[in-house]
């Protein structure tokens, strides 16, 4: 069980009466023993509490007042904004140049319905939690990969279960696992029997895509028919990427999937944990170092170039026709820009002219990925400031004394200049520009 | 729900190329209802008073978008700093006087500023956007620097429903297509609605976007006439109470995008799978990524190319606007000399110009 | 809509200003009379519910006057009603004109609203500022502030404590006539007690309580032989001033009569700290924040005078196990807290103390019932609390309800005992005569007795009669 791992069960329980080392000791046995006899969990569990205190929902309470000190004048500013430099540092550590991701992607979330999912060292349960989390994750994912699908699959009763089919629609995807009923737990799940399905859902794909698959693991055994390292090696010919979140422990051939396949692997250790882990997943992954080590005009075998159409959107009430697709009357749809048939909903391969009909919002998305505003500079003195009063994006008014001590990578004066237009912001704007915009406000690009 | 008690937020985003005002205030032929600037004018600072008048707490900035570059005109939360210092009279609200005469005077002032070679250049919309959109942020984030306006009467933690309100002159600049898109998707996440009012020229595509996509209404003005009561009829209306009217909605979005190698506005493109980068003719190199494209896929492309001679012609323009209550906007419209109390002249130097322009009138 | 800010959210929305049934009760002249002020058209404008506003607005720049059923066409088929309401309010309050088929603004109305939004005339309803004055310095917003809050605490502070038998400063005699007059306070024993209404004024929102008095002032102005017109026009023009100015009151117009209602106003308002005179013959006067947040939903007054700057959304912070804790050092605060919550510690800038049976119930018994406890608590929640849902602990909500049921618990009832019965038979007897009328309350076999309600008793007694008649 990592979420009592020995270590981090020592640091949170490290209460304030106590001192670290010699608790952090006791934490351990404590864990030891309890993977010994797992039985008797309940009553073990009901003693180490006692013992240390350490009710799951307390992590989080537990040495708050580390993270944030205040300063001589006993506010929280200096804090804050440390945690904002944290932020600006990695920004300016990040590479300016385009960086090449895969933007076309094919995803299958597997997740594990067995009966290891009904356990509560997660809230409500592991299945709850789960189910909660990937809504979220599908979301997001689909925000941030327009152009993506994502496939379900579940394991459970010995075999792979298909939940819903691959789709670029994230309500299809959604309604798939919006019951839960439909995905009760039960019987020991089958990591070998799930792969090999969703790896014949992915088998028809061009190869221009990447094919990721995302296993949701909450067990700790594994049921297979045949030998799952040969389903491992087939894996890593068809260029699958497999990523593993385990929720119970780690297993060997879990990190064997993921090192050989070049996916992540990751244990959660508390609900938090298990959210930050899925959620690293979801950016698009950059391409393999390999061809840009090779040189920049190395060939990639997977860039394709591809001949999409932008149609046009009729309106609600325009004269209901029938679409190509499902061969039904009704007024709102799109007009394929070749062929001008209309089609359902975008995106969509044309019916008649097999033209790839995207919405070029879907596109457009991602392109903050290739365009990236460039960091601004901290502006360190007053002397170094121009004569603008105020913000140059939200005309918010700048301070006028600087600030004693600032941490590195932060303004005393509270003004940050884009290198291009020399317009100084303010450091909210700064971070609304780099993280949501991606745009800045004086160079309009 | 609190939309009803609670104020909300416009920001307004002004186009001001002297070019094409020059254009649209031509007499007929050329255009059948001429509008000039200072009209335009007159009758924005009567929409603008009407939205501060609805609620105390409405907010409200201006933005304006000059050649080349952007400022803030006006903003609700800086103006109270120096209302005090403005001259007031009996007969007027002094929040409309300052609004009037700070806008006036600001435009004035830079569009006197303007050289004669920089008139031509296009209008940094894009930046005004972007700023609008850095203070709708400000002003929805709640920070430790706002509490100083917090005493005047400026809740920060009050969401004030944001909307953002183009209206636009000039035609598409396809050269800020991503930074267009960039700024549509920041608004979707700030929840803000974006609203286009386009006076003079042909459609925009890309502002048709923003407005479908934020869920805003696009407006092309037919009757630049009325344009008071276009803007009151559609636009005045805060999100909360939008969905019991038929505000204005387009019939067709176009939902083309442009190239980024000739910045041409395109109907087929070819798509770099990398990094999604659009062309208009299929290329050996990725210019963005650098990916290099199979000889075969590009022969391929290359043989079908002929086929898209058609597809690449413009497409006609298809968008106009429409009310599902139609006879509503066109007989009120119609009927209405929407000016009001007569347009006078704006720029004769007097400081307290938004005035003046009414009582010459 | 601004007074009703503390009501329920839900309710929040359809429930129009309380001044505007004030307003449509008036007959048309009065209306057409106050509406030929500017300031008074965008008060009462502001004041409408965003529909109503939006359709003034649609008819504001026509000319001519508009088919309804043009108009109608613009609303969707689900705000129908909506729209019909807010068609009938504008009839109401006479800013539409009566006819059926076309629509148009009252003339009045346009043209004033007109020159509101564009400036303009010769009226001067929005107030003259006065002259830099060289003698003075400034009045700063923080001392107008101070100011209103003051006049407008010691107001409250004094019923609050006119039950609890503290002395506290006494308001002006104008000023608790009105409390009086609004049945906000009552002599029955020769000295002021707060009411019950009082108390469940003391829960609403300071914008509340001060459109509440105002409405009973102006319910006062006609006996007064006040002109309503000049109050209403006085009022609505001091809501659209500009804090921190100070305006001059020479430049007021109009008759005699109307000049010396407006100095009595001065006066008045001068009591409630909605305006600021340096002395009281002076000719000038700043309007206070509570004076030009009229037409508006923020919160009037800067709501703790603590060294924390600026106005605080909320102090209070309600825990599960029915603790409260207070960030204030505000008597007034206080002392309402007091009224149902049982006090335990006072710190410098925190009042601690817990939701108890008995505090809730000696407020029960003073008039304020659960629902308001509840929303006050919830107007007045911390930031912190703002993050929880639902905002206040469940628990606490209900056991409030239930306290609140409890009181209820005892139902009375008038009737009649009848025991003595001389057997077992008699008892049964005359038991199921009244069982046969369903009047019995109670019964007790044991003791042979029963109650029986007041409207049977005629016919027990007559059937009784004749038993014991028979039987002798």
């Amino acid at each position: 069980m990592p979420r009592r791992d020995g270590e981090y069960m020592g640091v949170d329980s490290d209460s304030d009466i106590s001192v670290g080392g010699e608790r952090k000791g006791k934490g351990k046995d404590k864990t030891d023993k309890r993977k010994k006899d797992k039985a008797k969990t309940k009553a073990t569990e009901a003693e180490s509490d006692h013992l240390q205190a350490a009710y799951t929902w307390e992590a989080s309470y537990t040495r708050s007042w580390d993270t944030v000190r205040e300063d001589e004048a006993g506010s929280l500013q200096g804090a804050v904004e440390d945690w904002m430099a944290r932020g600006r540092r990695r920004r300016l550590l990040a590479p300016a140049a385009p960086v090449r991701r895969t933007i076309i992607r094919h995803l299958v979330l597997l997740l594990d319905l067995s009966t290891s999912m009904l356990d509560r060292d997660m809230r409500p349960t592991r299945f709850d939690l789960t189910l909660q989390y990937a809504r979220e994750f599908i979301v997001e994912w689909f925000d941030q990969n327009p152009l993506g699908q994502i496939g379900i699959v579940g394991m459970r009763a010995g075999i792979g279960e298909r939940v819903g089919e691959m789709s670029g629609n994230p309500q299809d995807v959604l309604k798939a696992i919006a019951d839960r009923h439909k995905l009760e737990p039960t019987g020991e799940p089958s990591l070998q029997n799930s792969i090999e399905l969703a790896k014949s859902s992915m088998s028809h794909l061009p190869t221009h895509s990447s094919r990721e698959i995302l296993i949701i693991f909450g067990s700790l055994t594994t049921c297979d028919p045949h030998n799952i390292h040969e389903t491992l090696d087939a894996c890593v010919a068809t260029k699958i990427r497999v990523s593993v979140v385990a929720l119970a422990a780690e297993m060997k051939i879990c990190r064997e999937l993921c090192d050989k396949t070049g996916g992540q692997f990751g244990v959660a250790m508390n609900e938090g944990h298990f959210k930050d882990l899925l959620f690293e997943l979801i950016p698009p992954p950059a391409q393999r170092a390999l061809s840009r080590a090779a040189g920049a005009g190395a060939t990639n075998p997977a860039a394709d170039l591809m001949m999409m159409g932008f149609p046009t959107r009729l309106p609600d009430a325009s004269p209901p026709s029938l679409c190509v697709c499902h061969s039904q009357l009704r007024s709102d749809g799109f007009l394929c820009p070749r062929c001008l048939a209309k089609v359902c909903d975008v995106p969509t391969d044309c019916n008649i002219c097999d033209l790839m009909i995207v919405s070029s919002p879907h596109l457009a998305r991602s392109y903050h990925h290739l365009f990236p505003v460039k960091p601004y500079s901290a502006v360190l003195s007053m002397a170094d400031a121009s004569t603008s009063s105020g913000c140059h994006g939200c005309a918010r008014v700048f301070p006028l004394v600087a600030l004693a001590a600032v941490s590195e990578g932060m303004s005393a004066v509270g003004r940050y200049r884009c290198p291009d237009c020399r317009g100084e912001f303010c450091s909210d704007c700064d971070v609304f520009v780099h993280d949501v915009v991606h745009c800045c406000p004086g160079c309009g690009q | 729900m609190d939309d009803d008690s609670k104020g909300s937020h416009l920001s307004v985003v002004l186009d001001l190329s002297p070019t094409h005002w020059e254009l649209s205030s031509r007499d007929a032929p050329e255009n059948t209802y001429p509008l000039t600037l200072a009209t335009f004018l007159s009758q924005l600072l009567a929409f603008l008073n009407s939205h501060i008048a609805c609620r105390h707490e409405n907010t409200l900035a201006v933005f304006g978008a000059f050649p080349g570059k952007s400022i803030m005109l006006y903003s609700s939360s800086n103006a109270v700093l120096d209302s005090l210092s403005t001259d007031v009279n009996a007969n007027s609200y002094p929040p409309f006087n300052i609004v009037d005469s700070t806008v006036v005077q600001r435009i004035m002032t830079e569009l006197d500023s303007l050289e004669e070679h920089q008139e031509e250049a296009p209008t940094a919309l894009v930046g005004a956007l972007v700023k609008a959109l850095c203070y709708v942020n400000r002003i929805t984030l709640p920070t430790s620097s706002n509490s100083k306006t917090q005493s005047n009467g400026f809740h920060p933690g009050v969401l004030p429903d944001p909307r953002i309100l183009i209206l636009s002159v000039s035609p598409d600049l396809s050269t800020s297509y991503i930074p267009i898109m960039n700024a549509i998707f920041s608004a979707q996440k700030l929840k803000a609605t974006i609203d286009v009012c386009q006076i003079y020229g042909p459609n925009t595509v890309f502002l048709q976007q923003a407005a479908h996509l934020t869920g805003g209404s696009y407006i092309f003005l037919e009757r630049r006439d009325a344009l008071l009561q276009y803007l009151i009829m559609s636009f005045l209306p805060p999100p909360s109470i939008r969905k019991t009217l038929s505000v204005p909605t387009q019939e067709q979005v176009d939902f083309r995008a442009a190239c980024f190698c000739h910045k041409k506005i395109i109907d087929i493109g070819f798509v770099c799978s990398v990094c999604l980068s659009i062309f208009c003719q299929p290329l050996p190199v990725c210019t963005t990524c650098r990916t290099k494209f199979p000889m075969k896929t590009l022969q391929r492309l290359n043989a079908a190319r002929p086929l898209l001679a058609t597809g690449n012609s413009t497409r006609p323009s298809q968008s106009r606007m429409s009310t599902a209550g139609g006879p509503v906007t066109n007989n009120g419209v119609g009927g209405a000399p929407a000016a009001p109390h007569g347009g006078g002249q704006i720029a004769n130097g007097n400081t307290n110009g938004a005035r003046c322009v009414f009582h010459l009138g | 809509m601004p007074s009703i800010s503390l009501t329920a959210p839900t309710v929040l929305s359809s429930s129009p200003h309380s001044l505007l049934p004030f307003l449509q009760s008036q007959s048309q002249t009065t209306l057409t009379r106050l509406y030929q002020r500017p300031s008074a058209c965008l008060s009462i404008f502001r004041l409408l519910a965003p529909l109503q506003q939006q359709i003034v607005m649609n008819l504001l720049w026509l000319e001519s006057a508009i088919a309804s059923s043009t108009m109608a066409a613009w609303v969707v088929r689900e705000g129908k009603k909506h729209y019909d309401t807010a068609l009938s309010t504008l009839f109401r309050l006479h800013i539409l004109s009566t006819s059926p088929i076309k629509l148009a603004l009252n003339p009045t109305f346009k043209t004033s609203f007109r020159q509101a939004l564009t400036g303009g005339g010769t009226t001067g309803s929005f107030g003259a500022p006065a002259p830099n004055d060289d003698k003075h310095p400034p009045m700063g917003i923080d001392g107008l502030d101070g100011y209103a809050l003051e006049r407008w605490e010691t107001i409250l502070h004094y019923m609050v404590s006119s039950g609890t038998g503290q002395n506290s400063m006494r308001p002006s005699k104008d000023v608790l006539y009105l409390l009086q007059r609004s049945g906000l306070m009552a002599s029955p024993h020769g000295s002021l007690q707060i009411t019950s209404a009082g108390f469940q004024f003391l829960l609403h929102s300071p914008h509340a309580q001060l459109w509440d008095l105002l409405l009973q002032y102006l319910r006062m102005a006609e006996e007064r032989g006040m002109d309503l017109v000049e109050v209403l026009s006085f009022l609505f023009m001091l809501s659209t001033m500009e804090l921190g100015r100070e305006y001059s009151t020479e430049g007021m117009n109009g008759t005699q009569a109307a000049a010396l209602t407006q100095k009595a106003m001065l006066n008045d308002l001068r009591d409630y700290g909605l305006l600021w005179q340096r002395k009281p013959s002076s000719r000038r006067f700043y309007p206070t924040r509570l004076a030009t947040t009229l037409t508006s939903s923020s919160p009037p007054l800067p709501t703790s005078t603590g060294p924390s700057s600026g106005p605080k959304e909320g102090f209070i912070v309600l825990e599960t196990n029915y603790r409260v804790y207070a960030y204030t050092d505000n008597p007034l605060q206080t002392a309402v807290l007091n009224l149902f919550v049982a006090l335990k510690y006072r710190f410098p800038n925190l009042v601690v103390g817990s939701i108890t049976r008995d505090s809730v119930k000696k407020a029960l018994s003073n008039g304020i019932s659960a629902e308001q406890i509840i929303s006050y608590l919830m107007a007045h929640a911390h930031p912190q609390m703002r993050k929880n849902n639902p905002l206040l602990p469940v628990t606490v909500q209900d056991q409030i309800r239930l306290w609140e049921l409890e009181k209820n618990r005892l139902k009375s009832q008038e009737g009649y005992l009848y025991t003595a019965f001389t057997s077992p038979a008699d008892y049964e007897l005359v038991l199921n005569y009244a069982k046969q009328l369903d009047v019995v309350l109670w019964e007790n076999a044991a003791k042979r007795c029963f109650f029986g309600s007041l409207d049977g008793h005629a016919n027990i007694k007559g059937f009784i009669e004749r038993r014991t008649g028979g039987n002798a």
